[in-house]
């Protein structure tokens, strides 16, 4: 029974894959077209930034030839689009060193970090979303909602800065600045980063769990809840193995936009815990006016958007069946 | 009139009556707050700064020995005035966009979406660094930005909400008979994605607040001597050690402006509830 | 301690004098080994280990880890030898470079003219990057004359030309050095880790120069930007020095008993720049009314929690032996400010004011100015750009914005910079021939008397007729973990003017 059933799965499932590679494809032409031409607007370029205050006319043309600056800007796309094609992502004049270096220095950082974020605040997230729309208007609910709003409603800069009070100059705890050697210890890894993915998670998990919870009680709502419910089931029971699927699609999509968040949202924790990841580097592209460095940080977090709305709506696909149709 | 008003109130939980009124508050602070300002917000009224909570100065000091109380009042309608606008034209784009996808043609929807996927994947703290860097902070500009950042998460949650009502019996019952797709956008489908919508749109106006002071923290924001609640928190960061009123008060603000309108939507009674129960 | 320059062009200068080399006794005996990490301000992709590209705190702090310069600075900001054995002149334009003996490269190679050739000229390349370049360009001709001696003819006379190459962007790399992914230097630290953006580890020098020196095994260099973040790592004990501490956050750290501050008063001043080449800021009588809206006492005291000195409108700050004293000092004077903008053709609609966290402290003096210039009748409209693109699009741009200069070692310098009519960076626009002719003859002048003259007139120029306003100097603050010592003010920056790394012992 569970053979065919599986192919039928992934029947559905494979074209849309293939499918969604290719309209991936174009997102991420999109997204290098839209990154390079508002980067153009950007007020200086790279020879004008890295020099600064020393930025004389004679020393901004030297650099500007040196870095290939002078030709044509859509000549320069067309090149780094080329390069791309071939797997390159270009050269870093600021940094001295290839792209792909920079990048793979401060990559793994970036996942590690949203990735304990993920693994925190997603089932967090879910237990206070099923719990209070299965409690709905009462106490408990009440008081899960009050405490996520809480938790969200403070400038992360703030909620940040308040931790490392607390944790690293009063208590001592944990080290304030989330910077590891490269050969620390697991243990190591993880006390520096407690509190960066905490203040990171505190932010993603109120709105994962009021989305959870909205989506559950819509479920709650319609006929087929209320016949499971006369026939005897357990509420916890149909909530699990009827609403859940049936309200998939909000939920995943809700952990999808908060999941990417992670990624590139965190620049203000990466700054405030002197951690090396992507999104620091972006900015600190954008400030340099490194154009092969900033197209590269925007195609990861393009990609990594991608997969995420992919794996969400091959979900909610899967867990819906009606919409395979469409 | 007011009668009903006064059974809508009456038929809130007591929470939500205490998330209308903080709202209310806030609404009023924003609209006449500049005018119950003790002093002017750019003044420097005080000799010392982080001062504590005295007659003259019910808030304290700033860091640079301004009015705390006068900043707040102030500042709140940037806050309230800004989120508010742009989770407004953040969520109403984001469904209206959803709607159509879910009633027109696949390449409507495609194009549609590749659109938002474009906007989506571009880090919004980032975004608005370059667009500030190319045109300059102004209230407009964070508008757009606010707007630009929030409304392709409005449109995915209200897009896989309204793709999902799309295949729900009644709506094809409705097509079967002939309905046009304006009818069923907002007749059959809007209805019963209202709640999760509002419920989303109070997290938005939330993190429309948040983003525009993690902007204050880049250095971008609401230009001085104003300052919206959230640059009022990051002007006034050092003094957090000392737990300094210009820090906390801020704060507080945010937190209670933001629980505030939150509390007031969920107690909000749910319309889509009742479609449903037509059903 | 000062020397006359005329003792310091002489033997004076080869002896070491300074007082940073001989501990003094107040001082316990500096301890050896150990480990620090020091947190500066900035980090980024753009972090190098080419000397001639050092833009910011921590470029400079990361290249007096790995390199040394002919000269150095002491505590008073003047320069003593290093790299160089003896520097002399006759007519202060040819000088004569003897190198020390047996100073060894990181690879092992040992020291020779030929890198002292290559690193000055280099530095007057356009396509190096190099930030020093109009003051490199003063060098007509550097050459090797035998393997220790080095013949430098400037374009003319320059008696402060031992304090010019005292500055980080001299400092000596081994010739033909192009690639800087790794530091090979003379310096007191070795490079065993370099990532831009991160993080850089120096391990001792064995056969660093000096003898005993340095005293810590080795010492990590860091960047946090944040400043509450990098208060809040020195508490916690993460890292064990922090430069650039907010004045708001000295209480703290005092209170903490374990941690102390060190307070460097400087010349870094940040300034109100009227373009002479606009309306209304190019009347002399507009000049004259914002230099008297400038409440200084309030910009010291709030602004800055008094870790400022007051400033004359021009840049020379009072601990400088240049400055003159008896120039009267301008304070707020609503009414002559009024005079003066009643003459001045003030425009009905608000004058936009330009100003940037990248310029420290412009935001908030910009508010102040807003308010008192409502007292007057001047509307202004406080526009704060973004830190990013300030200094490349806003930075003397505007007829009224702000600018900020660090210190720099001597008075010529930041006259020639910043003040000269053709400077790149004469911010104002300012055209004066008397001030420069002042500026060549103080250059060529020997005698310190003579020069401080000069210089006294100069001052009284700039402050009467040069578009800057200069309203305070910013005292330096660091903060450090008591355990660190050996630290001491040199005004030229924080972290000992950058040059903590060979002068800190770690007593843990």
């Amino acid at each position: 029974m569970a053979g065919p059933a599986t192919r039928g799965l992934l029947a559905t499932a494979l074209p849309l894959i293939v499918k969604r590679i290719a309209s991936g494809l174009l997102t991420l032409l999109l997204v290098s077209l839209v990154v390079f031409f508002i980067a153009q607007l950007l007020p200086g370029d790279m020879a004008q930034e890295l020099l600064g205050q020393a930025a004389t006319a004679d020393a901004v043309a030297a650099l500007r030839e040196k870095f290939g600056l002078d030709q044509p800007a859509p000549e320069r796309y067309v090149r780094w689009l080329l390069g791309m094609l071939t797997g390159d992502p270009g050269y870093s004049m600021v940094a001295n060193m290839p792209v792909a270096d920079v990048i793979a220095a401060r990559l793994p950082n970036s996942l590690l970090l949203a990735a304990l974020a993920a693994l925190v605040s997603v089932p967090v997230a879910l237990t206070i979303g099923i719990l209070s729309a299965m409690h709905r208007d009462t106490r408990l609910d009440r008081g899960l909602n009050v405490a996520t709003l809480s938790m969200v409603a403070l400038p992360e800069f703030l909620v940040a800065t308040l931790a490392v009070l607390i944790f690293s100059v009063q208590l001592r705890w944990l080290p304030s600045i989330a910077l590891v050697p490269a050969d620390a210890s697991p243990w190591l890894i993880l006390r520096a980063l407690a509190m960066p993915v905490l203040s990171l998670a505190v932010i993603v998990i109120a709105q994962m769990a009021r989305m959870t919870r909205a989506a559950i009680i819509q479920q709650l709502n319609q006929a087929y809840v209320e016949m499971a419910l006369l026939k005897g089931i357990k509420p916890a029971r149909v909530v699990l193995t009827h609403v859940l699927p049936n309200a998939i699609g909000p939920i995943v999509n809700a952990m999808v936009l908060s999941l990417s968040y992670l990624l590139g949202g965190a620049v203000i924790v990466e700054t405030i815990f002197n951690y090396p990841g992507l999104a620091s580097l972006m900015v600190n592209a954008v400030t340099s006016r490194d154009m092969p460095l900033l197209q590269a940080c925007a195609m990861i977090f393009c990609t990594a958007y991608l997969l995420l709305a992919l794996i969400a709506d091959t979900a909610a696909i899967l867990a819906n069946p009606r919409l395979r149709n469409r | 009139m007011m009668n009903a008003t006064r059974t809508w109130v009456k038929a809130l939980p007591f929470s939500g009556r205490v998330g209308l009124s903080l709202v209310l508050l806030w609404l009023f602070l924003a609209v006449f707050g500049p005018l119950l300002a003790p002093y002017d917000p750019g003044a420097f009224v005080a000799h010392d700064v982080f001062a504590g909570f005295t007659a003259a100065h019910p808030l304290g000091s700033d860091y640079l020995g301004r009015d705390v109380l006068s900043r707040l009042l102030s500042g709140a309608r940037y806050s309230v005035g800004l989120a508010l606008a742009a989770a407004l034209v953040a969520s109403t784009t984001g469904t209206a966009l959803a709607l159509i996808t879910a009633v027109s043609p696949r390449w409507v929807d495609e194009g549609i979406s590749r659109f938002v996927d474009t906007l989506i994947s571009i880090p919004s703290k980032i975004l608005s660094l370059v667009l500030v860097a190319v045109v300059g902070s102004s209230l407009p500009l964070l508008l757009l930005v606010a707007s630009i950042t929030y409304f392709p998460g409005a449109f995915r949650i209200a897009r896989s909400l309204a793709v999902n009502l799309a295949q729900m019996d009644y709506v094809q019952v409705a097509r079967c008979r002939g309905e046009g797709a304006v009818y069923i956008a907002l007749r059959e489908i809007l209805p019963n994605m209202i709640h999760p919508m509002l419920a989303d749109f109070g997290l938005r106006f939330v993190f429309i607040v948040l983003l525009l002071s993690g902007l204050s923290f880049l250095g971008l924001g609401v230009q001085p001597p104003d300052a919206d609640l959230g640059s009022l928190v990051r002007e006034n960061i050092s003094g957090l050690g000392e737990a300094a009123p210009a820090i906390l008060v801020p704060a507080i603000a945010i937190a209670t402006l933001t629980v505030g309108v939150n509390l007031l939507i969920d107690s909000l009674p749910g319309r889509g509830r009742r479609m449903a129960g037509k059903e | 301690m000062r020397l006359s320059r005329r003792q310091m062009l002489g033997t004076g200068l080869a002896a070491g004098m300074t007082g940073l080399l001989m501990p003094r006794l107040a001082h316990a005996q500096p301890k050896r080994g150990g480990h620090i990490t020091a947190a500066s301000l900035s980090s980024s992709t753009a972090d190098t280990l080419d000397p001639a590209k050092g833009a910011l705190s921590t470029d400079y702090c990361r290249h007096a880890m790995f390199y040394n310069g002919l000269t150095d600075y002491d505590e008073n900001g003047q320069p003593y030898l290093c790299l160089a054995e003896s520097l002399d002149s006759d007519d202060q334009i040819t000088w004569r470079v003897v190198l020390r003996r047996g100073v060894k490269f990181h690879d092992g190679s040992t020291l020779t003219a030929d890198d002292v050739v290559f690193s000055l000229l280099r530095l007057q390349d356009p396509a190096s990057g190099s930030k020093v370049r109009p003051i490199a360009s003063q060098m007509a001709s550097v050459r090797a004359v035998s393997p220790r001696d080095v013949e430098i003819v400037l374009t003319g006379a320059n008696v402060d030309l031992p304090s010019i190459l005292a500055q980080s962007h001299f400092y000596i790399i081994k010739a033909g050095t192009r690639e800087f992914s790794k530091a090979n230097g003379t310096g007191p630290f070795r490079c065993q880790t370099f990532q831009a953006g991160v993080r850089t580890l120096g391990v001792r020098n064995e056969d660093y120069f000096r003898e005993g020196r340095p005293y810590l095994d080795s010492l990590e260099l860091i960047g946090i930007p944040d400043e509450v973040a990098r208060v809040n790592a020195l508490l916690s004990g993460d890292v064990h020095m922090v430069i650039a501490v907010n004045p708001r956050s000295t209480r703290r750290i005092r209170e903490s008993g374990t941690h102390d501050l060190l307070i460097t008063p400087s010349g870094l001043y940040t300034n109100l720049i009227m373009r002479r080449d606009s309306k209304p800021t190019g009347n002399p009588d507009f000049v004259l009314g914002m230099k008297h809206l400038f409440d200084r006492d309030l910009i010291k005291r709030a602004l800055f929690r008094d870790f400022a000195t007051i400033g004359n409108d021009h840049p020379i700050p009072p601990f400088d032996p240049f400055y003159r004293a008896d120039l009267p000092q301008r304070t707020l004077d609503l009414d002559k400010a009024r005079y003066h903008f009643a003459r001045a053709d003030l425009p009905s609609t608000p004058l936009p004011l330009y100003c940037s966290p990248a310029a420290e402290g412009s935001v908030d003096m910009a508010s102040v100015l807003q308010e008192y210039g409502a007292k007057v009748g001047l509307k202004l409209a406080v526009n704060r750009m973004p830190a990013d693109g300030y200094w490349s699009t806003h930075w003397m741009k505007h007829p009224l914005g702000f600018g900020n200069t660090n210190p720099r070692p001597t008075a010529d310098l930041v006259f020639s910079l910043f003040y000269k009519s053709t400077a790149a960076w004469n911010e104002s626009g300012w055209q004066n021939e008397r001030f420069d002719r002042l500026l060549l003859d103080a250059r060529a002048q020997g005698d310190f008397a003579l020069r401080k003259e000069i210089y006294g007139e100069m001052q009284e120029i700039v402050a009467a007729e040069c578009g800057t306003a200069i309203p305070v100097f910013i005292t330096l603050i660091d903060g450090f973990d008591k355990r660190v010592k050996g630290l001491r003010p040199i005004r030229l920056g924080g972290f000992m003017g950058y040059k903590f790394p060979e002068h800190v012992w770690w007593e843990g």
